[in-house]
């Protein structure tokens, strides 16, 4: 005797929708750093301070003409005015002349 | 700190996004849903918090330098996009067995069983709504879909909800696309989980359990709603274990609190949902993350200002590292929910004490000494030493958390008495309560009313005896 299917049959739908992003361009890049100023933005996390200062160390020996803003300039990027932050970011850069940005910390 | 990132790229300036290496598999899953999944990142190996400050500084000099320097001066490799289903696709075809392995393997459930959601199902809950299927509620993050009401039937189907239940998970993705509750920040390495709180009449029109064992598993609208937000979270907002979530811990979801509203109103407070900005007797859900819970076993006596110390306990007990939600870039966030079993506000009430009587005896004794609160800070959390004389003094925190620079005096946990909130439900007699530990802003709490389809008496009925 051969064995009852009692399993069903269906035909399910999809639980996801669609994205509403579109892939999107990266900023270009420079050739180098020399005589670029990079910004820091930091969210307050994981020993950020010693850490951008550590980084300016070694971009200064490898570019002596770089320069930093620092992220005191910008306030915390994961505060609860994160979205007011970051739509202030383009004007505040521009204001600044910053060419680059590193940001952290974690992810 | 991707979508700073982000924002940069887009405002034409090129990143370098410094990630530590656990996060690295976040990082790019992420960068999807935004839109830039060729971001390139400068790993810190290990963990910082876990190294030395040589430690730290060597791990920066020798890897993260150079592959800062390589994130702003090389062009990043061309991104694709990935070929999807659209909503209305049928996605698989088979029986009951292959449907929930089909739906495991692509990473569609929690690791239960769902409930296959076919066309029949899904419109059976679109009836119970009068909003178009396709109107879009908003935008979730991380994964940057569009939170649609279709998608709410078909989770809704999934995760064993009844057709009826529709208004209630409408509301509930309402608060979830809310930016004021935060849910990109769900997959946060605390891990805290979400609290859904009901009020108003549907508690009981739907058969939700509010008395004894309110917040176990055992009723189906508690639990199956319960399930729904966690499914919704993974489908439609991203949030997948390994991938954007990067809880070190986890919970499961947590089943749907419903306030006891018969005991509030015989007691005269107000429900759970006024503190939300709603009128008592109006249908909501209010949600929040919190990240764990203490139960308080035996909170005796008759008399308001012996038993309420004992909470009051617990409130400034809880705070510990959370104290980063008081101070700081998300100062004055906590908002810790107490629940007070029936025969507790009953008590308290029957002293003549209101909620906000409650709210203000808490408010004055969950208090620490101002050295420990800075030592907790200092020692506690990987952010910047704060002072609360300085925090004063700048104006990013009141006055009370510096009345004097005696380093023994008592400062609040909270930053006013209406932020402890408070609901009512649990065993009608016994004297237990249950405080929730704030996520603060990263889950901050948000109410909304639930819109009931013109036609739900007859819906309701027809259902009932479906």
């Amino acid at each position: 005797m051969s064995p009852v299917n009692d399993d069903g049959h269906y035909e399910v739908f999809w639980p996801r929708t669609a994205r509403q992003t579109q892939l999107r361009p990266l900023a270009p890049r420079a050739h180098t750093l020399d005589g670029k100023t990079v910004a820091q933005l930091w969210n307050y996390m994981f020993y950020g301070a010693e850490v951008f200062s550590w980084l300016e160390q070694g971009l200064k020996a490898r570019f002596p003409g770089v320069r930093f803003v620092s992220w005191n300039e910008f306030g915390s990027i994961h505060g609860t005015d994160e979205r007011t932050v970051l739509a202030g970011l383009p004007q505040r850069f521009k204001e600044l002349g910053v060419d680059a940005v590193i940001s952290g910390m974690g992810s | 700190m991707l979508r700073a990132s982000a924002a940069c790229e887009a405002a034409g300036i090129p990143t370098a996004s410094l990630v530590c290496e656990g996060f690295v598999k976040q990082f790019a899953a992420t960068s999807v849903g935004l839109g830039v999944p060729n971001i390139p990142h400068a790993l810190m190996p290990g963990h910082p918090s876990a190294q030395s400050e040589e430690e730290r500084r060597r791990n920066i000099l020798e890897t993260t330098v150079e592959q800062v320097i390589s994130n702003l001066t090389r062009a990043p490799a061309a991104a694709n996009a990935q070929a999807e289903p659209a909503a209305r696709d049928i996605f698989f075809v088979g029986g009951f067995q292959a449907v929930n392995r089909h739906f495991y393997e692509h990473g569609l459930n929690d690791g239960l069983p769902i409930v296959p959601p076919t066309r029949l199902a899904v419109e059976a809950f679109l009836r119970f709504t009068d909003r178009d299927p396709d109107q879009v509620l908003g935008v979730i993050l991380p994964d940057s879909r569009a939170a649609t009401i279709w998608s709410i039937a078909v989770n809704g189907v999934m995760a064993g909800c009844r057709p009826e239940y529709m208004p209630i998970l409408v509301a509930l993705v309402e608060a979830m696309v809310d930016h004021e509750y935060g849910v990109e920040h769900s997959g946060n390495t605390g891990g805290g989980e979400t609290l859904i709180l009901l009020n108003g009449p549907i508690v009981k029109q739907l058969g939700f359990n509010y008395t004894q064992g309110a917040l176990r598993d055992g009723f189906l609208p508690n639990t199956s709603v319960g399930r729904f937000w966690r499914l919704y979270l993974r489908n439609v907002a991203g949030f997948l274990l390994h991938q954007s979530d990067k809880a070190t811990y986890g919970d499961t979801w947590r089943v749907v609190l419903a306030e006891n509203e018969d005991v509030i109103s015989r007691i005269g407070w107000e429900p759970a949902s006024v503190e939300s900005g709603f009128a008592a007797g109006d249908n909501t859900v209010t949600i929040a993350r919190y990240l764990s819970g203490i139960t308080l076993a035996s909170v005796s006596g008759t008399e308001p200002a012996k038993m309420l110390p004992y909470l009051a306990d617990a409130l400034a007990k809880q705070a510990s590292w959370k104290l980063t939600f008081t101070v700081g870039p998300h100062g004055g966030t906590l908002r810790p929910r107490l629940v007070l079993s029936p025969i507790i506000a009953e008590t308290i009430a029957k002293a003549g004490w209101s909620k906000l009587d409650v709210k203000r005896f808490l408010f004055e004794h969950a208090r620490i000494p101002a050295f420990e609160f800075e030592r907790m800070l200092r020692d506690w959390t990987d952010r910047p030493t704060w002072n609360l004389a300085e925090e004063v003094q700048r104006e990013r925190l009141p006055k009370l958390f510096h009345e004097s620079d005696d380093p023994g005096r008592l400062v609040p946990v909270f930053w006013k008495p209406e932020d402890i909130l408070i609901a009512v439900a649990g065993d009608p007699l016994r004297t237990n309560a249950y405080a929730f530990a704030s996520n603060g802003a990263v889950g901050f709490p948000v109410g909304k009313r639930i819109e009931l389809p013109r036609e739900w008496d007859r819906l309701l009925g027809e259902s009932a005896q479906a």
